[in-house]
C-alpha cells in the first residue's frame, strides 16, 4: 500500500476517534438520566424509556443507523450522515449504559441514603454528594467497556457514508482494486485503539482501587 | 498377598506444601473391617493424610496400597512412576469419600447423586443401580427424598445423602473428612448415628473427626496426630484413659 | 398507512431476510457452541504455552470490530484460493467471532463450578471426559444461560452487519424495500419488530433455564 492510501485511512481514524469521543460524552450522561428517570418510576416516562431500552438492545446497530439516517428528513431535518451517526451512537450507548447506571442505583446501600437524609441533605444533594461519587467509581470498569463496545460499533456508520476508518479503507480498496490490504490496516488500527483503551482501563481501575480502597456500592 | 493385606497400608508418606512439611514419614496399617478415627489438633495433618489415601493430595514421597494394590504410583522406590488418569480413576473406585461440606452435585437429584458413579464409572445397569440406590437411601432414612434436589435438604440430610453416595460404590474403604463439623449441632446426631450403624456392620472406615465421645464409642483404633506425625496408635480405651505421649495428654486435657 | 402496505406487499423479501438472519445465527451457534466449549477446555486443561497462545488470540479477536473481521474473511478467503459466496463467508466470520466470546463465557462458567464438586468427582473415579460431560457442562448450561443468551442476542445484532458484504439478511431486506419505495419508516420498523421478536424468543429460553435453576439450586 502507498503512503497516501495509509494517510487516507489515518484521516479516517481521526474521524472515528472524534465520533466516539463526542458520542461517549453525550451518551453516558444521557444514560444516567434515563436510569434516574426509570429508577424514580416517573409515570409514563419510565415505561417509555423501558421500551426504548429494550428496542435498542434488540436492534442491530447498523439497522439503527440506517433507521435514524433515513428518518431525519421526515422529521424536517437535512439528510446529513455525521449528525445521524452521532445520534445513532448516542442512542445506542445511552440505552446500554443506562442499564449499568440503573443496576448501580438499585444496589446502592439504602442505609447510606437514609444517613444522608437523617443529616438533612436534600434528595438532589444526596445524589450529587453521596451517591454519584461512589457509583461512577464502582462502575468505571463496565462504563469504560462501553467505550470499547462503542468503538467496535463505529464501523457500521460507514454504511451511511461517514468517511471514518472503515469507509476510508473501502475507498482505498475500490481505487486500488485490492480490498484486503486496506481492511487489514484498518483492522490493525481498531485493534490497537481498543487494546489501548482496555489497557488504560486496567491502569485506572488499579489506581482508583489504591486511592479509595475496593469500591463496591 | 492380597488375602491378608491390610485394607490400607501407608509407607513412608511425606507431604510438603512449598517447603512446609505437613506430613512426616507416615506409616500406618488399617485392618479390614475396622473403624479408625484420626484425632489431633487442627493443622496436625490429619485431613491431608486422609486426602492422600485416595490421592486427592499427592504425597511428596511414600506409597499407599489399598487391599495390597498401589494407588497413585506404580512400582517401588526409584522405579515408581505416576499412574495415568485412567488407572488412578479405577483405583479410586475402591475407596469412597464423604466430604466435610458434602460436595453433592447440585444439578442431580438425590438419587442421581447416588447412582452417578455406579452407572457411569462402574458401568452398572441403571435400573439395578437405582433400585440399590433407593434401598441405601431407605437405610439412612431418606427414602422419600430420592427425587428431590440437594438444595432442598438440611445439612444433616445432605451428609446422609453423601454417605449413601459412598455406600453405593460398594467400596473397600470409606473415608470421612470431618463429616459433622459443617453441621448445626442438632443435626450431628443423625449423621453419627448412621456412621455408628455402618461400624456395627463391619465396614472399613477411616474417620477424621473432632467428636471425642463418638470416637471413643465407635472406633476400633484411634490414631493421634500432631505436627504432621502419628504420635500414638491405640485402642480407644487405652488412648482415652492412659495416653502415652504428653502431647496426647495435653490434647485430651484441652478438649 | 402507505408504508404498512409497502411492507405487506414486500412480505416475501422480509421473510427471506428473516430466514437468512435466523439460519445464519443458528448455523453459527451450531458450530460456535461446541468450539467455544472446546476452547474453554483448552484454556483450562492444556499446557501453559498453548493456553497462553489461545488466551492471547481470544483477547485479540475481542478487540476487532465484527464488520472488519467479516471484510477480512470475505476478501481474504479468495486470496487463499477459497471462493465462498457471501452467505458462507458471513457464517464463517460470525462463527469465528462468536466462538471467541463463548469460549470466554464458558471458561469463566467452568471456573465458577464449585471446587469440592469437582473434587468429589475425582474421588469417585470419574474420568476427565465424564467430569466435563456429567458434572461440569450440565451445571454450566444452567448457570451460564443468561450470559449465553446475551451472546446470542449480540450475535443476532452482529449478523445485520453482513448486509454490507451483500448477505440478504433482515436489515438488507429493510434497506432494499425502503430504497425501492422511498418510504423509510415502515420497513425499518418492521425489521426492528422482527429483531425484537427474535430477542424475546432468546429471553424466553433464558427464563426457562432460570426456572430450571430455581428448582435445582433454590
Amino acid at each position: 500500500m502507498t503512503w497516501p492510501a495509509i494517510r487516507t485511512i489515518l484521516d479516517g481514524a481521526v474521524v472515528t476517534a472524534a465520533l466516539a469521543a463526542v458520542s461517549i460524552l453525550l451518551s453516558l450522561p444521557l444514560g444516567l438520566l434515563v436510569a434516574l428517570l426509570r429508577w424514580r418510576r416517573v409515570p409514563v416516562v419510565s415505561g417509555l424509556l423501558a421500551t426504548f431500552v429494550s428496542v435498542v438492545r434488540a436492534t442491530p446497530f447498523v439497522t439503527l443507523v440506517l433507521f435514524v439516517y433515513f428518518i431525519l428528513p421526515s422529521a424536517g431535518l437535512e439528510l446529513n450522515p455525521v449528525p445521524a451517526a452521532i445520534l445513532a451512537l448516542t442512542l445506542n450507548t445511552a440505552a446500554f449504559s443506562s442499564e449499568i447506571w440503573r443496576s448501580a442505583l438499585q444496589t446502592f446501600p439504602l442505609d447510606q441514603r437514609e444517613a444522608a437524609m437523617a443529616f438533612g441533605m436534600s434528595e438532589a444533594g444526596t445524589f450529587t454528594r453521596i451517591v454519584f461519587p461512589q457509583i461512577w467509581r464502582a462502575n468505571l470498569g463496565p462504563l469504560v467497556s462501553e467505550v470499547t463496545i462503542l468503538l467496535k460499533c463505529t464501523p457500521a456508520v460507514a454504511v451511511i457514508g461517514v468517511v471514518e476508518i472503515t469507509r476510508a479503507a473501502s475507498r482505498v480498496g475500490a481505487e486500488t482494486y485490492e480490498p484486503l490490504p486496506p481492511f487489514l490496516v484498518a483492522t490493525l488500527i481498531y485493534t490497537a485503539l481498543i487494546a489501548a483503551i482496555v489497557r488504560g482501563q486496567r491502569v485506572v481501575e488499579r489506581r482508583i482501587a489504591r486511592r479509595f480502597g475496593s469500591v463496591s456500592p | 498377598m492380597a488375602e491378608n493385606a491390610p485394607a490400607i497400608s501407608v509407607r513412608g508418606v511425606c507431604k510438603d506444601f512449598g517447603g512446609f512439611e505437613v506430613l512426616r514419614d507416615i506409616d500406618l496399617d488399617i485392618a479390614t473391617g475396622t473403624t479408625t478415627c484420626i484425632l489431633g489438633p487442627s493443622g496436625s495433618g490429619k485431613s491431608t493424610l486422609l486426602r492422600c489415601l485416595n490421592w486427592l493430595e499427592e504425597p511428596s514421597v511414600g506409597s499407599i496400597r489399598i487391599d495390597g494394590k498401589p494407588i497413585g504410583r506404580t512400582g517401588e522406590g526409584k522405579a515408581a512412576k505416576p499412574m495415568d488418569r485412567r488407572e488412578l480413576a479405577a483405583a479410586r473406585t475402591r475407596i469412597a469419600m464423604v466430604f466435610q461440606h458434602f460436595a453433592l452435585w447440585p444439578h442431580l437429584t438425590v438419587l442421581g447423586n447416588v447412582t452417578e458413579a455406579p452407572v457411569h464409572v462402574l458401568g452398572r445397569p441403571r435400573r439395578e443401580a437405582e433400585e440399590e440406590g433407593r434401598a441405601i437411601l431407605a437405610r439412612v432414612g431418606l427414602a422419600e427424598k430420592a427425587d428431590m434436589y440437594p438444595h432442598t435438604l438440611s445439612g444433616g440430610q445432605k451428609q446422609r445423602v453423601a454417605i449413601s453416595r459412598a455406600l453405593a460404590m460398594t467400596p473397600r474403604v470409606i473415608l470421612f473428612d470431618e463429616p459433622t463439623s459443617a453441621l448445626d449441632p442438632e443435626m450431628v446426631g443423625e449423621v453419627l448415628g448412621v456412621i455408628r450403624e455402618l461400624a456395627r456392620e463391619g465396614l472399613t472406615m477411616v474417620i477424621v473427626t473432632h467428636e471425642m465421645s463418638f470416637a471413643r464409642d465407635v472406633a476400633d483404633t484411634i490414631v493421634f496426630m500432631e505436627g504432621g506425625c502419628i504420635r500414638e496408635v491405640a485402642t480407644p480405651h487405652d488412648f482415652f484413659t492412659a495416653p502415652r505421649s504428653d502431647r496426647a495428654k495435653g490434647f485430651l486435657f484441652r478438649s | 398507512m402507505n408504508g404498512l402496505l409497502v411492507v405487506w406487499e414486500s412480505r416475501d423479501v422480509f421473510l427471506l431476510g428473516a430466514a437468512n438472519t435466523v439460519s445464519l445465527v443458528l448455523g453459527c451457534l451450531l458450530f460456535s457452541i461446541p468450539l467455544g466449549i472446546l476452547g474453554a477446555v483448552v484454556l483450562m486443561e492444556a499446557s501453559a504455552p498453548l493456553r497462553r497462545l489461545l488466551a492471547e488470540l481470544i483477547d485479540l479477536l475481542r478487540c476487532v470490530p465484527f464488520l472488519l473481521l467479516a471484510y477480512v474473511v470475505y476478501y481474504g478467503l479468495p486470496e487463499l484460493g477459497l471462493r465462498l459466496d457471501s452467505w458462507w463467508a458471513g457464517l464463517l466470520s460470525l462463527t469465528i467471532y462468536t466462538t471467541a466470546y463463548l469460549a470466554e463465557i464458558f471458561r469463566s462458567a467452568f471456573f465458577a463450578v464449585a471446587k469440592d464438586n469437582i473434587e468429589a468427582a475425582h474421588a469417585f473415579g470419574l474420568s476427565r471426559s465424564l467430569l466435563y460431560r456429567r458434572i461440569i457442562l450440565p451445571q454450566v448450561a444452567i448457570t451460564a444461560a443468561p450470559m449465553i443468551g446475551n451472546q446470542v442476542i449480540t450475535t443476532i445484532r452482529d449478523s445485520a452487519l453482513l448486509m454490507i458484504i451483500t448477505v440478504q439478511e433482515l436489515t438488507f431486506a429493510a434497506n432494499f424495500v425502503s430504497a425501492n419505495h422511498f418510504t423509510p419508516f415502515a420497513p425499518f420498523a418492521a425489521a426492528v419488530g422482527l429483531y425484537l421478536l427474535m430477542s424475546f424468543v432468546v429471553e424466553e429460553g433464558v427464563r426457562r433455564m432460570e426456572r430450571v435453576r430455581k428448582v435445582r439450586y433454590g
